[in-house]
Formats: structure tokens, C-alpha cells, sequence
């Protein structure tokens, strides 16, 4: 019956997930920070500078928490329970000095992005100097280890895209996963190693790129002013990540955190968001 | 095939030597153990090739010892050339077509064009399912007679459980795969090489193509189109119910990329032309000059060896897909036949036939038609056809004459000997496919199962051919 197998590999790899655009409606952005009453003003004024894409046809809400209204992570959840935002902006290690040490996001942020279901941006710490101007959001890149079906992430990313921006949208397969693979393929005599190796390479990228393809239709056929840069490779996840993001002097990083099969934030997105600490993370 | 015996230059279809009733009956008796064998080949755990391998082997030591078999040398054209007795007990013309045109039909698979037709038809039925359900409908009764109908059900019945898996319309899988199962034998029906009972009944009458085509279509295009409606009716396969659904069922099939499975668009338009060329050129053989005398085993392999040229270098990947085990089944089978020819049991077959037969023109050939549908029910379709073929041939006509391509007797095997097939799982090759995909989807289908969903559409479609073969043909 090797031949069923072989027609319906045929038809699985024709059957595509198309990308389909929701316009993401924000509604109101909840600047959250650790700073006094006025220095949050101010922290709360360059973020809305920074995000100033977010008014394109949306009247957004702002409101700021500054440092005086909370101490716990509960009255934090509390004040965020009674705004409701469409967005959550902060910094790292929040009523701490941990900022200095790049090993942790701090209590109140490791909460936020797990315990709320609204997006939170984690912008460079204001006490650390930041080797780069957080002006506006020209270039974005929406990063994962497998795009394929991931609408939200492309939508959020293309929301967050300034006009005549670019979008990347990169696709990082793990290489070390695929590596231990082919090593027990190579143990097993009945399976053609090389013929295995190039035809998983060829299909994991393919369906990462055909995906990507429906994203660029889809977009355009939406209107959106930005142009869309599409990238699909293996490679080790932490040090590619950095490099797309350093090659392309990236404005924003978009990612997803959450993870169905745990409470922690998801694998790859906390090691990235403890070490890109000079651009903000748009964590999902 | 006409080879004289050395020496004595006597046909070996003209050898009718005396034979012991006893030998005759101890041949039987292997005959019938070969048949019961095959009938239980998936509970025996063994390949029709080796199981019938081991008969032709047992048979042919049996009848050099018992029988007056004609070893050779054999004289071809007026040479006198040495061959083992089985070489020419082989018929060569049946083995050519099957592997010239599986191995052409395999390397035009790879063009991507039978799934870009059948992706584009899930894109016309715009995911409707009663739309999708005429649609596979005919597609496999197409498939089944331009390619061969196990393929047929491969292909769609995998085109199938990925389109209702997208659609979400997993309920109807059991149904949808039923119905098409149920056509590859009703497509089967369509041309000379759609099956092999066709080929060796075919040959053996001396059928045409072009003949077998014009006789066989009416018939497939009734039972096709009662076999869909009966699936609607029986299976509960029902429309969309409103214009929501509809858009949501477009948007889902309009996902599918016909496009994927093509490796590169020229291959794609040769293997289209070739395809075309193939139907023409196997269609035309008996009237094309020099080919004709060739036949269509030369044509088959003719097209497959030039379809594989785009391969030179891989051509290996091609030799391992070939269905070696139904090719070494066909081989020993033939083998099989031929020896108990010479031990008079096809006679003694051709005895019960001819009392049926003598029933009269009508009640004789429908009675013919019913039993070789029970038989090939139950047992493979195969042997039946190779032997009934062969005894028919042998049982003269009225008025002395050979009988004719148009007689309702070979016609009457054909239909019957497709057409039993759906009444149980392993009537046919292609229903025990769809049972295979059915099982691999994880849907429950007994022996029992299939037959209780089958027989209602197997009746019907046998009922129909009695009354066409008989009053209409």
C-alpha cells in the first residue's frame, strides 16, 4: 500500500493553510511603569511617539500606571482587570534593580505575558542606556520557528508596521532538532539517509514559504502600505534570531510567548526576550 | 500464441490426449485448493505470486510425471527453438500490457497531472458534497478505465480523505470511499485494458478497443449514474444547506494548490500529450499497420520506456514500483491453467458450462453472467476469467463456427467477472483498496459490513447488465 501513502503525501502537501487577514483592533494601550507620576508621563509620551502607527484608523486610548499605584504583582493584575487594554507596554524588571543584569524579565513582566491574554510590549529598560533611537517602527520583524496557520502573529506584526515599512516575516526551523533526527535516520538501514535529509529540508521550507507566499497576497490585496520581506532557513535559533534582527537593524521583534501544554512562557520566546534587550519585543 | 511442437509440428492447443478421469479429478482438486488459497490469501499471510507460484510448481511436477505434456523443442516459423514447457504456457500479450502500462501510468503520476486533475475537480465542486460526490464519481470510473482501476481508488480515495478532512466532513468519509470503490468496477467495465479480466477475455474473443468501448459505455454510463444516486440516498450525502455554508466550503477547497505536485510545467504538458497518445495510439492498434501485428503490449511498453527517458538516470525507482507480485501471480497463473488444459479439467469445467450454456441463448447466458458474478465475489476474478475464457473459447458454436468478439457469452464473463467484485471486500483488488484506506482512516468496516453496504448497489448493478447484455447489447 506504499502507493497510498504516496498519493496522499501528494494531496496533504497540496492542501495549503492560507493565511487570512484580520485587521487587529486595539482599542486602548496601557503604559505600565515603575517611574514616578511625571517621569511616567514622559516614558508614556515616547512610547505613544514610538507607536504612533497604532492611530492609523483607530482612535486609540491611552492611560498610563505609574509607579506609586502598585507594589504587588496582584494590584498590578488588578489595575490591568479594570483598564482592560488592547495592549500592555512596560519595561523589564519592574520596582527592581535586576535591569542591570540581562538573566531574567523580572517578576511582574514573567507574569504579565502568561497571566493576561492581551499582548505586552516590552521596551529597552529607561535606566539602560539604549544603543539605538525607539522612534518609530519602520522595520518589523515577526519571528517563530513555524509560521505556518500563525495568522495572529503575522496580523499583530503587520498592525505594528509603520507606513511604507517593511514587515519580515522569518521562519527559523531548528536546526539542531532536525540534525538529531537525521542522525537516527542515519542509524536505520532501510531509510536512504541524503534522499531523506533533502526531501524534509526541501518540504519544511517549502510549506514555510507557501504560507509566507499567501501572507504577501493577502496583505497587498488588503491594501496595507508596507512591503513584506520574506525569510525561510534553518539555523540555531538564538544566534539567527539575533542576526536577522541585527542585519536588518530591526525596530521591533514580534513574537509568540504562550504555550498550550504549559504555564511558562514558551520555549524559544524567553531566552529571546531576556537577551534582545536594545529594541522592543511585542510579546503575543 | 501459435507454436507447433518440434519434431511432430503439432499445436499445442490441438493436443487432446486421452487422460484417466482419475489424473483429471486430482487436477482438480489442485485447481480448487489454488482457488480456496487465494480466496484466503489475507488470512494465509502470503502474495498471490508465491501462493500460486507454488500450485504452478506442484502442477507442472504432477503433469510431466501424469500427463502427456508438450515439452519441447517448439518450432517458430519453421525454427526449431528449445524452451522450457511453462515459457510458452505464459501468454505474453496479457504480462506486456499490464507492466508496459503500470509502468507508464507511474511515470506520468510523477508529472503531477492526475492530481492536478483531481484537485481542480475539488476546486469545480466548489466543496459542496453531493458536488464532490459526482465528482470523484466520475473521476474514478475515468481513472479506473483510462489507467487501471487500483489506481483509480488510490488516487481518489486519498484525494477524498484529505478533501473531507479539510472540509470537515469526516461523517460522509465512509460513504464517499464506498461509492467510489463500488465505481472502479463499473469504470473497470469501460474499456479493454480498464481490467484484466477485459485484457484476457478481451484477447481472448479477439475484441477491439475500439468495439469493447462502444458495447461497454452505455452500460457504465447507467450503472454510474444509479451507483452516485444510490451512494446520495443510501449514505445520506447531502448539499449545503445555505449560500454561509457555501462560501465557507469555497473558501476551504480553494486552499488546495493544484499546483504543488508538478516538478516542472514541461513534463506536466508531455505527460498530458502522451497521455492522449497513449488512449489513441492503444485504441487504434488493431487497425495501425505493423503495430497491429505487435499488439498492444508492444504499445504499452513502447510508451513507458519513452516516458522514462526523463528518468535515464533513475529508471531503477520506476522497476521497483512495478507490481511484481501481480505479474508473477498472472505468469504462474497462466501456468496453472495450461496444465490443467492438458489434464482435461477445463473439459470437465467446459461440461458444467455447456449445461448452462444449453439453457438457451437467454436464461443459459444470464445464468452464466450470475455465476461468474457469485464466483468472482468470492474468489478472485482473475483465474475465473483466464479460465472461463479459455473454455469458452474451446466450446464450439452451433453451427461449427468460431465463436464471434459480439457473442453475449464473452460478454457475459466480462460483466460478470467485474461486476462480483463489489459484493465482498475481496471481490476485486480495487474494493479491498478502498477497505484498505477505509481501515487506515480509522473507520470501523467488517467483512459483513462492506457486504450489507455493497449488496444493494452490487444487485442492482449485476440486474442492469443481465438485462443489457441479454436484450440491449
Amino acid at each position: 500500500m506504499t502507493k497510498v501513502d504516496q498519493f496522499a503525501s501528494v494531496f496533504r502537501a497540496a492542501s495549503k493553510t492560507p493565511f487570512h487577514y484580520d485587521p487587529v483592533q486595539i482599542g486602548s494601550v496601557l503604559v505600565v511603569t515603575d517611574q514616578p507620576e511625571v517621569e511616567a508621563g514622559d516614558f508614556a509620551g515616547r512610547v505613544r511617539s514610538f507607536l504612533s502607527v497604532l492611530e492609523r484608523g483607530e482612535n486609540i486610548r491611552w492611560n498610563t500606571v505609574h509607579g506609586g499605584q502598585f507594589s504587588t504583582v496582584p494590584e498590578l493584575l488588578e489595575l490591568i482587570e479594570r483598564d482592560r487594554p488592547g495592549l500592555i507596554c512596560t519595561f523589564r524588571h519592574l520596582h527592581s534593580d535586576s535591569w542591570q543584569w540581562p538573566y531574567t524579565l523580572g517578576e511582574y513582566v514573567d507574569v504579565l505575558t502568561q497571566a493576561t491574554s492581551t499582548p505586552v510590549l516590552v521596551l529597552p529598560h529607561p535606566k539602560r542606556p539604549s544603543e539605538r533611537a525607539i522612534t518609530d517602527t519602520d522595520m518589523v520583524v515577526g519571528m517563530t520557528d513555524h509560521m505556518v496557520g500563525d495568522d495572529a502573529l503575522v496580523n499583530w506584526a503587520a498592525r505594528f508596521t509603520a507606513d511604507d515599512g517593511r514587515l519580515v516575516l522569518a521562519n527559523v526551523e531548528d536546526v539542531l532538532a532536525f540534525e538529531r533526527f537525521m542522525e537516527v535516520v542515519g542509524k536505520i538501514p532501510s531509510i536512504s539517509t541524503d534522499d531523506v535529509r533533502e526531501q524534509i529540508e526541501g518540504r519544511l521550507l517549502r510549506d514555510a514559504k507557501d504560507y509566507m507566499g499567501s501572507c504577501v497576497r493577502a496583505l497587498a490585496k488588503a491594501g496595507l502600505p508596507l512591503n513584506v520581506e520574506e525569510i525561510v532557513t534553518q539555523g540555531h535559533h538564538l544566534s539567527e534570531y539575533r542576526r536577522i534582527v541585527d542585519e536588518r537593524d530591526a525596530d521591533l521583534l514580534v513574537m509568540n510567548t504562550k504555550d498550550d501544554d504549559q504555564l511558562a512562557m514558551h520555549g524559544l520566546a524567553y531566552p529571546l526576550a531576556v537577551e534582545v534587550r536594545s529594541i522592543p519585543l511585542l510579546l503575543l | 500464441m501459435r507454436i507447433a511442437q518440434g519434431g511432430g509440428a503439432q499445436a499445442l492447443e490441438h493436443i487432446v490426449p486421452h487422460v484417466p478421469f482419475g489424473t483429471t479429478m486430482l487436477f482438480a482438486a489442485i485447481l480448487a485448493a489454488m482457488i480456496m488459497s487465494l480466496a484466503l490469501e489475507e488470512k494465509l499471510h502470503a502474495k498471490k505470486s508465491l501462493i500460486v507460484g507454488l500450485f504452478a510448481m506442484v502442477s507442472l511436477l504432477l503433469g510431466a510425471i501424469l500427463l502427456p505434456m508438450p515439452f519441447g523443442p517448439y518450432s517458430i516459423g519453421g525454427h526449431d527453438i528449445a524452451m522450457p514447457v511453462y515459457i510458452p504456457a505464459v501468454d505474453w500479450g496479457v504480462i506486456t500490457i499490464i507492466l508496459g502500462a503500470s509502468l507508464f501510468v507511474d511515470v506520468t503520476s510523477r508529472s503531477g497531472l492526475f492530481t492536478w486533475i483531481a484537485i481542480r475537480l475539488t476546486k469545480a465542486s466548489s466543496g459542496d458534497p453531493v458536488r464532490l460526490l459526482w465528482a470523484y464519481g466520475v473521476m474514478t470510473v475515468v481513472f479506473s478505465a483510462v489507467l487501471n482501476n487500483v489506481t483509480a481508488m488510490i488516487i481518489v480515495g486519498s484525494l477524498t480523505a484529505v478533501s473531507l478532512d479539510r472540509l470537515g466532513r469526516r461523517e460522509m468519509l465512509l460513504g464517499f470511499l464506498l461509492t467510489e470503490g463500488l465505481l472502479t468496477n463499473i469504470g473497470g467495465l469501460l474499456t479493454l485494458i480498464s481490467s484484466v479480466p477485459n485484457i484476457i477475455v478481451g484477447t481472448a474473443a479477439d475484441i477491439s478497443f475500439v468495439s469493447f468501448f462502444m458495447r461497454s459505455s452505455p452500460f457504465v454510463l447507467v450503472a454510474t449514474v444509479i451507483t452516485i444516486v444510490m451512494g446520495m440516498r443510501l449514505f445520506d450525502i447531502r448539499g449545503l444547506p445555505d449560500a454561509e455554508a457555501r462560501a465557507a466550503a469555497v473558501e476551504l477547497v480553494s486552499g488546495f494548490d493544484e499546483n504543488d505536485g508538478i516538478e516542472s510545467p514541461g513534463f506536466f504538458w508531455f505527460a498530458a500529450a502522451m497521455l492522449i497518445l497513449f488512449i489513441v495510439a492503444i485504441a487504434t492498434t488493431s487497425v495501425l499497420p505493423y503495430v497491429s501485428d505487435l499488439g498492444m503490449g508492444f504499445v504499452a511498453i513502447g510508451f513507458a520506456l519513452i516516458m522514462l527517458v526523463r528518468y535515464k538516470h533513475d529508471v531503477d525507482q520506476f522497476y521497483r514500483t512495478v507490481d511484481w507480485d501481480l505479474l508473477g501471480f498472472f505468469g504462474a497463473l497462466f501456468v496453472v491453467i495450461n496444465v490443467m488444459e492438458h489434464a482435461q479439467v477445463l473439459a470437465l469445467i467446459g461440461i458444467g458450462l455447456e449445461r448452462m450454456i444449453a439453457l438457451g441463448p437467454m436464461l443459459g447466458t444470464g445464468t452464466v453472467m450470475v455465476a461468474t458474478s457469485a464466483f468472482s465475489a468470492v474468489t478472485d476474478n482473475i483465474p475465473l476469467a483466464a479460465m472461463l475464457s479459455k473454455i469458452i473459447a474451446g466450446i464450439p458454436m452451433a453451427d461449427g463456427l468460431v465463436r464471434p468478439p459480439t457473442d453475449p457469452l464473452w460478454w457475459a464473463v466480462i460483466f460478470g467477472a467485474n461486476l462480483g467484485g463489489n459484493l465482498t471486500p475481496i471481490g476485486s483488488a480495487s474494493t479491498l483498496v478502498a477497505v484498505t484506506i477505509i481501515h487506515r482512516q480509522g473507520l470501523r468496516l467488517s467483512f459483513m459490513g462492506f457486504v450489507k453496504k455493497a449488496a444493494p448497489f452490487a444487485l442492482v448493478q449485476i440486474a442492469i447488465a443481465v438485462v443489457y447484455v441479454l436484450w440491449i447489447l
